[in-house]
């Protein structure tokens, strides 16, 4: 097993609010990921998976704990961190008056790829994303699917070992799903270390090596998919998610003639 | 140049999307490029198909009875038949004089004139129901004379004529106006014919008379009409140039979710709000270059010149030949030496005016007017960029830039409406007032260096403040995701994080929010007729209010650690050797300084005036107060303000270097009086380093009330006749700035003293600050 490049330690976010009440969005949340590893970060809407992810991309600045991304911490040596890491959301725009080969060049240009390797890149990124049809099309009529292709060849100019990739297959057609898993899949296999997070269980059953399940900014469940097995006594992901979130109960004690199967909550 | 790589990257990024937004064309390209000439050629039409119509119009004037018809059509043939003596005559004047009378007639040309053909006079069917006619509107006037021209003859000494007529009725008004002026003319006629009838001739009833000539040309006079509008006009495109880039590359960035991508590339966010910046002024620059380019166009080809100025256009060959063998404007008999004087003024205007058109005033005009606006886009870009980095959606900025526009609007239309006001004192300080003002009087010649000085600094202030601002609120994460808490908690005390030092956009907001406080309290309460008291009163209010207390109080409000930021530390041991060093030399080092600048750039006389006053005020003020007012308040208060709060924000972000030279600069431009800047600013840089190496406020603070004060009372006392001070300093006696640049022996070992105590900072360690290797290299 190699060293970790991705390292959060006891990270915490509490948000002010103008009511003077806090919100602790993410509490005491630590994993890591080596390289050639995709760890899935799996929760409820609201469980803080989202702040986790920009913590440690350091879009928000943590109230505690630690983040180490290549050995970088993002607070401090931003820059450094950043060129490690590619970055996608479900609600990563583009911009819609420069075309998909436009962007790719602003974001080159702005990693800072020598102007002959940055060409090859757009090229070898275009090629591989199946691009072609509409790299030089603008942007603002491309399709969803086109458009979350160009945002993955986006956040992979630099050729950075760490993906964070929060959501990246919501709203897409199967067609486009698939070939973003593919891909997911394919750079994980290249030796990336991969932070998904999605809602898709079934995907994030098929392609991660790793879980950390999530709820109320603490991790309930963590370990591939044999570990969360024997910690909550079901055997698919769906089910192990529900049951180690302590939702199962919810959910059952509705349903008439369910029986109740959920008494090994467990709680870390 | 890695950051400037990038900068670049963005800038040019951003001005290739921008460029492609057709509200930004829009704004930028279409409306002053077509709409403006369009809206232009329209309103001279519109314009001279008005006068046109008024002139061609038939208009009928009801009268009660046969009497009043004649004695009103006789009326209408005198006025016909003068108009056209005074044509004739102008006519032959403007063969003669060419130039100067054609200007002349063209003054007139936007005045309806009616001949009698246009005014039928008809007499009323039933003389009782004339009231109702006009109020109908079936005619456009009535007239009636008393006594009836009918029942007594038509030589009734004292007659009343009453008009009536209709305000609704816009024709009924024209035909008003001109009955009035007719019977006015005509009453003048009958008096002179009385007066000729009793005395021979007419003349007693023209003891004087008074021929008016301005030495001012019709081009001159044209630009000052022009002075009052065009910087209204210019504000107002530039900020409708520079408000849609602002929005889309801020508000709009973060809409479209793009402003999340941008933040986790590996550029620090102040090189990117550097990019965004420089594409908004550029668009701001460009809009304001497309439009004054265009209104010059307009104004030169459209013919509108002559509406503002009534001179008429010929080709410039004629005129200049023309204004070769010109001119006398007068009836004065010529060869008496006043005629002589009368006719070279009246060449000198006819060539002066044909100067002027030759080159085109305006086109002469444009491309200062447009490096004045600079500064105003530079500042309005800036506010815009921060204003708009506030919002989280493209409809909310727009919301916000409402204020915004309105006040850069609202300024220039007031200074437009008061051509009275002048830059001067707290104005040339006034954000968007100020450089309004400055492009008048570029407009209108007048160069000010003092004023230029003011306007661009405290302008590039307010900018950078600005910009500081955008950056800072930029990268905030409350910013960056609409569902991240509220911006509230940017402004709020208990939301703010502790810090140990003050940001950069902290210190520089700071500055700049005082700045014209400062300004506005010195210049209202030191007037002409200030005395030592006035002066102490001023000095204590902005010194403890403004750079003392507002200073800590916000420093304390944003959480900041006080002793960090305001250096609240004891120097060591050789610290307070090198800094008593200092204070040895300082005093013959600023005079000697002040002397060589003062030397190299001559002050002008007003400036020299003024250094006699303040030396003068200083001569009666008693000693309490020049130590305590003028000396160890500002020493305190200062230091606080520039060497504690600015420069601690500065350091960070800036190189050692920079922070120095930065630092001197914003101390000198705090100073009103413009021949005074380099000389303080070098004292402030003097005063940046010293804070920087020692690590402590203290040495700034005794060097620079040691400065304050010896200086002071070495001047006071020589006022008293004792020159003892003045000798033992090695300081010249007299006046200081109106004295030839010369150096004393006991001055230049005084001075080199000051030297030593500086480079023993220089090589000594101070404490907090870690050594820096570019430090000890200048130092």
């Amino acid at each position: 097993m190699p060293e970790p490049i991705v390292e959060v330690h006891d990270l915490r976010k509490i948000f002010p609010t103008t009511t003077g009440e806090e919100k602790r969005a993410v509490d005491g949340v630590s994993f890591e990921v080596a390289p050639g590893r995709i760890y899935g970060l799996l929760g409820p809407n609201g469980a803080g998976k989202t702040t986790t992810l920009r913590m440690i991309a350091g879009l928000l600045t943590p109230t505690g704990g630690r983040v180490r991304l290549n050995g970088h911490d993002p607070q401090v040596d931003r820059e450094s961190a950043k060129r490690s890491l590619g970055y996608l959301t479900a609600s990563t725009g583009l911009y819609e008056r420069l075309s998909p080969r436009e962007v790719l060049n602003y974001f080159g240009e702005l990693i800072g790829l020598e102007a002959a390797h940055r060409k090859k890149r757009i090229e070898d990124l275009i090629h591989w994303l199946d691009m072609s049809a509409f790299a030089d099309l603008r942007c603002g009529g491309l399709s969803t699917g086109q458009k979350q292709r160009t945002n993955i060849a986006r956040a992979l100019m630099g050729d950075p070992p760490i993906l964070i990739m929060d959501e990246p297959t919501l709203g897409l057609d199967v067609l486009t799903n698939r070939v973003v898993l593919d891909f997911i899949r394919a750079e994980g296999a290249r030796g990336k270390a991969i932070i998904l997070s999605t809602h898709y269980l079934d995907d994030a059953e098929a392609i991660c090596n790793e879980f950390g399940l999530i709820h109320d900014g603490r991790i309930v469940g963590r370990g591939d998919l044999a570990a969360l097995r024997a910690q909550s006594g079901r055997t698919r992901l769906s089910e192990i998610f529900l049951a180690l979130c302590g939702e199962d109960q919810h959910v059952l004690s509705g349903v008439p003639g369910a029986t109740d199967h959920s008494s090994t909550r467990e709680v870390e | 140049m890695k950051g400037y790589s990038r900068i670049w990257t963005v800038y040019r990024k951003e001005l290739v999307e921008t460029l492609r937004d057709r509200r930004t064309l829009m704004a930028m390209v279409f409306v002053p490029v077509i709409l403006y000439p369009i809206l232009m050629v329209v309103l001279m039409q519109a314009l001279s198909s008005e006068k046109g119509r008024q002139e061609e119009s038939e208009y009928t004037v009801v009268v009660p009875n046969e009497a009043h018809k004649r004695w009103l059509d006789s009326v209408l043939a005198r006025e016909d038949a003068a108009a056209i003596a005074e044509q004739k005559a102008m006519e032959a004047a403007a063969q003669s004089l060419g130039e100067a009378a054609a200007g002349a007639t063209g003054r007139a040309a936007f005045r309806t004139q009616l001949g009698s053909k246009q005014i039928h006079v008809v007499v009323a069917e039933n003389p009782g129901a004339i009231w109702d006619v006009i109020a109908a509107g079936m005619a456009h006037a009535a007239v009636i004379v008393r006594p009836d021209p009918g029942a007594d003859g038509v030589d009734h000494p004292n007659r009343v004529v009453q008009i009536l007529y209709s305000d609704t009725n816009p024709l009924s008004e024209v035909i008003y106006r001109q009955l009035n002026i007719i019977l006015a003319n005509e009453a003048e006629r009958i008096v002179r014919d009385r007066v000729t009838k009793l005395a021979g001739t007419s003349d007693v009833l023209s003891p004087i008379v008074t021929t008016n000539l301005s030495t001012t040309s019709p081009d001159k006079q044209f630009s000052k009409a022009l002075a009052l509008i065009v910087p209204f006009l210019l504000v107002t495109m530039t900020v409708t140039g520079a408000m849609y880039p602002a929005i889309d590359l801020t508000a709009g960035e973060r809409e479209r979710g793009t402003l999340e991508t941008l933040a986790v590339s590996p550029v620090p966010v102040g090189q990117i709000v550097a990019g965004k910046f420089g594409v908004i002024v550029t668009i701001a620059m460009v809009t304001t270059a497309l439009n004054l380019g265009s209104m010059t166009a307009v104004i030169q080809f459209s013919g509108i010149s002559q509406l503002l100025s009534g001179s008429t256009s010929a080709t410039a060959a004629i005129e200049e030949m023309e204004a070769e063998q010109t001119v006398r404007t007068e009836p004065v008999q010529p060869g008496t030496p006043a005629a002589l004087q009368l006719e070279n003024i009246g060449r000198r205007q006819a060539l002066e005016s044909a100067m002027n058109r030759r080159t085109g005033f305006v086109a002469t005009a444009a491309p200062i007017v447009l490096l004045a606006m600079i500064p105003f886009a530079v500042l309005f870009g800036g506010v815009m960029l921060a204003v708009c980095s506030f919002a989280k959606s493209f409809k909310e900025a727009q919301n916000y830039m409402m204020p915004v526009m309105m006040s850069a609007i609202v300024p220039a239309m007031v200074v437009s409406y008061m051509p009275t006001i002048e830059l001067q004192g707290p104005l040339m300080a006034t954000p968007v007032a100020n450089v309004v003002l400055l492009m008048r009087e570029l407009f209108l010649g007048n160069f000010r260096i003092e004023a230029v000085v003011i306007v661009l600094l405290s302008t590039c202030l307010y900018a950078a403040a600005a910009v500081a601002l955008a950056t800072r609120i930029y990268g905030n994460e409350a910013v960056l995701f609409n569902d991240v808490g509220s911006y509230k908690t940017l402004l709020l005390r208990r939301f703010i994080h502790p810090q140990s030092l003050p940001s950069a956009a902290f210190a520089l907001l700071t500055l700049a929010l005082i700045f014209p406080v400062y300004f506005f309290v010195q210049s209202s309460m030191v007037g002409a007729g200030s005395d030592w008291m006035d002066v102490c009163q001023a000095l204590s209010t902005t010194q403890i209010g403004l750079f003392f207390g507002a200073v800590v109080f916000l420093a304390w409000y944003a959480k900041l650690d006080l002793r960090e930021t305001f250096s609240l530390r004891t120097p060591t041991a050789i610290h307070v050797v090198a800094t008593l060093l200092v204070i040895v030399g300082v005093v013959p080092f600023s005079a000697t300084m002040q002397q060589f600048l003062y030397a190299t750039f001559r002050p002008t006389q007003q400036m020299e005036e003024m250094s006699r006053q303040m030396g003068a005020l200083m001569g009666e003020t008693p000693f309490w107060a020049i130590i305590l007012v003028f000396s160890f308040l500002p020493a305190v208060c200062e230091e606080f303000a520039f060497r504690g709060l600015l420069l601690a924000g500065l350091k960070r972000s800036f190189g050692a270097w920079r922070t120095i030279i930065v630092v001197g600069l914003i101390f000198g431009a705090f100073h009103i009086y413009v021949h005074k800047i380099p000389p303080i600013a070098i004292m402030g840089m003097v005063l940046a380093y010293v804070c920087l190496r020692t690590g402590s406020i203290w040495p700034g603070v005794l060097i620079h009330f040691v400065n304050n004060s010896l200086g002071a009372v070495a001047e006071n006392w020589a006022g008293s006749g004792d020159h003892r001070l003045m000798d033992l300093l090695g300081l010249p006696t007299g006046e200081l700035e109106t004295l030839d640049y010369s150096v004393s022996g006991r001055t230049m070992i005084l001075i080199a003293v000051f030297v030593v105590g500086l480079v023993l900072m220089g090589m000594t360690r101070g404490a907090g600050h870690p050594r820096d290797p570019e430090e000890t290299r200048a130092a």
